[in-house]
């Protein structure tokens, strides 16, 4: 795949020439990719497509949920149970290893919450997400019930203990969020904004010393939306032109540039090197040197 | 007798768009503000009802008292539930995303007729359906699964501004084109056949251009219990200024009355007698003026 190197570092993680794989294509919105180490199999979601699909290699696609309420951000807990921000459906869920499903948070403060974007689960199994409000409006991608209750557009959390938390209140359209490998930092990236902020964990799963991290540069089709972290702490993040790959410092080392309006990432396969990424229309991998943090 | 305006809402953030009567009071909808507020006559009160519309223009009751809007920002219908809740009306146009709604009325049958123009302002979020390569009056009706399906109804509308139905709903009233050169502005009358679908119209009324530029059509309109149509229209800029009209269904002009504010929007009756007219404007104004009319109930 094409590189755009704005810094030296982003050679020895890319390698001399990435391959494109395409995964899936024809579809209406990708979003969500996870990879699920312990079945060995790729998920994501179409989110207009109303479906959450799966992949593994050698085997092909098949739809997992269908309908899925429009589901959204994809994260697998520790215990191994994919955990779904709702989106449409305006809940945190999960399908249970009997493969029911579970509504885990539906409301903060009594409201509904706007429409659960993206999400990620910390090792102690508290479980953040970004709830912004377009799963209200965008056409293709509502539910039942478009009303917005909450006058925030926030990063949520939900303790081990199952009791809601405001994490970051002062998002405009908060989007992607990942740790930093060691959990000692919470990314959190603002759309409408075009910036990713950093904020320190403390101990009890709250948030202090919110710090702008980057601006994302650049005209071509793309926003700030999924982004994720590599084992050594840089920092992939959607934006104009394909995936823009952050050291942790905050400076941009380079571009993947990916062919379509590209909206979310996730490492995978044993090693963790692949780099599996959505665009509106369909899923891609390439193959990257740096191992990205395992989920689940 | 002229009738006699005074503003007693606004002015808001942008416009304000459709009106509809609440028992005695109006709800009234600000597009660019994302709000629906009510307004009683008789007490003067103000309250917001809604908020978050996602530019929520045209309203309208269906025939169970149900509470419809165009929603512009979401290139949808929508139905403002008593419980709280806001559930899309949708449905495809031949698989397709239509392209924002601004006005509609319900008739009898609970079909719904709205007009469907594009808008200066896009739609919120990623643009994955392209606009249709038409701007018309487009039904939705629900089918014996209860599912909303979109058919066209007009094939020769440019804009359409906005819809109102006959009494008997035998004629659909579409009044179209906004105010630029080269494009019609017209207030049609279309024989409306019992199965939704609409014969060759007949021209009401058409509107100018003078070297001030094009004159600003109909915008919005309601019925009154004689069953002529009360419109608004009209702006500073060009022509005779802003204007509410009582157009017979013939066509003919029976009164005009001077509009203070400019760009009046939508407009419907109410208050005790049902006599009070309600006018919104594109300043995001409501206006209210007795009339020697009362409105169809």
């Amino acid at each position: 795949m094409d590189i755009d190197l704005a810094a030296p570092g982003l050679e020895r993680i890319v390698g001399t020439n990435p391959p494109l794989d395409q995964i899936a294509h024809g579809l209406f919105f990708g979003e969500g990719p996870v990879w699920d180490r312990r079945k060995k199999r790729f998920l994501w979601v179409d989110i207009i497509g109303d479906t959450i699909w799966e992949w593994a290699p050698g085997v092909g696609q098949k739809a997992l949920v269908h309908p899925s309420s429009h589901a959204n951000g994809l994260t697998f807990d520790r215990e191994g149970r994919l955990n779904v921000a709702g989106w449409s459906q305006r809940t945190i869920w999960r399908i249970e290893h009997d493969g029911s499903f579970t509504t885990i948070a539906a409301r903060y403060d009594g409201k509904k919450f706007n429409s659960p974007n993206d999400i990620v689960v910390r090792s102690d199994g508290s479980v953040y997400w970004t709830d912004s409000a377009g799963g209200l409006v965008i056409p293709g991608m509502v539910g039942e019930d478009m009303q917005r209750q909450l006058d925030i557009q926030a990063v949520f959390r939900l303790t081990p203990q199952g009791e809601v938390k405001l994490v970051v209140e002062d998002t405009v359209y908060p989007n992607g969020l990942c740790f930093s490998p060691d959990e000692t930092i919470l990314y959190v990236n603002d759309t409408r904004l075009g910036l990713i902020r950093a904020f320190d964990i403390t101990a009890d799963g709250s948030v202090s010393n919110g710090r702008a991290f980057h601006k994302l540069t650049g005209t071509e089709p793309g926003v700030a939306d999924g982004m994720k972290c590599d084992q050594e702490g840089n920092v992939y993040c959607t934006g104009p032109g394909g995936i823009h790959v952050i050291d942790p410092g905050g400076k941009l080392l380079g571009r993947l540039r990916v062919p379509g309006h590209c909206t979310n990432l996730a490492w995978g396969d044993d090693d963790w090197r692949s780099l599996y990424f959505t665009t509106y229309h369909g899923v891609h991998r390439t193959r990257l040197n740096i191992p990205g943090v395992p989920v689940g | 007798m002229a009738w006699q305006f005074e503003r007693v809402a606004g002015p808001f953030e942008g416009s304000a768009g459709g009106v509809v009567r609440d028992g005695d009071a109006v709800i009234f909808s600000t597009i660019d503000e994302g709000k629906l507020r009510r307004f009683d006559p008789a007490s003067g009160a103000l309250t917001e009802v809604r908020r978050y519309t996602n530019r929520v223009n045209g309203l309208a009751r269906g025939p169970g008292g149900e509470l419809y809007g165009a929603q512009e920002g979401g290139r949808r219908l929508v139905e403002f539930t008593p419980d709280g809740r806001v559930m899309p009306v949708d449905a495809l146009l031949d698989g397709k995303y239509h392209n924002q709604p601004s006005d509609l009325v319900v008739d009898r049958a609970h079909r719904i007729y709205f007009t469907d123009p594009r808008h200066a302002v896009i739609p919120f979020g990623p643009a994955i359906f392209p606009f249709l390569d038409h701007c018309s009056v487009l039904r939705l009706e629900r089918n014996d699964r209860r599912a909303w399906v979109a058919s066209r109804v007009t094939y020769d509308t440019v804009s359409p501004r906005t819809v109102l139905l006959a009494p008997d709903e035998a004629a659909l009233y579409v009044a179209d084109g906004e105010p630029k050169e080269g494009e019609a502005r017209e207030l049609r009358a279309y024989p409306l056949r019992p199965d939704g679908t609409v014969g060759h119209p007949a021209v009401l009324q058409t509107f100018g251009t003078d070297h001030r530029g094009p004159q600003r059509g109909i915008e919005g309109m309601c019925l009154d219990a004689d069953g002529d149509i009360v419109a608004v229209g009209g702006w500073r800029r060009s022509g005779p200024g802003p204007l509410v009209y009582v157009i017979a269904p013939t066509g003919a002009v029976i009164e005009s009355h001077p509009f203070p504010g400019d760009l009046p929007n939508k407009c419907a009756f109410g208050g005790a007698g049902l006599d009070t007219l309600f006018v919104t404007t594109g300043g995001g104004e409501l206006f209210a003026a007795r009339t020697t009319r009362r409105g169809h109930s």
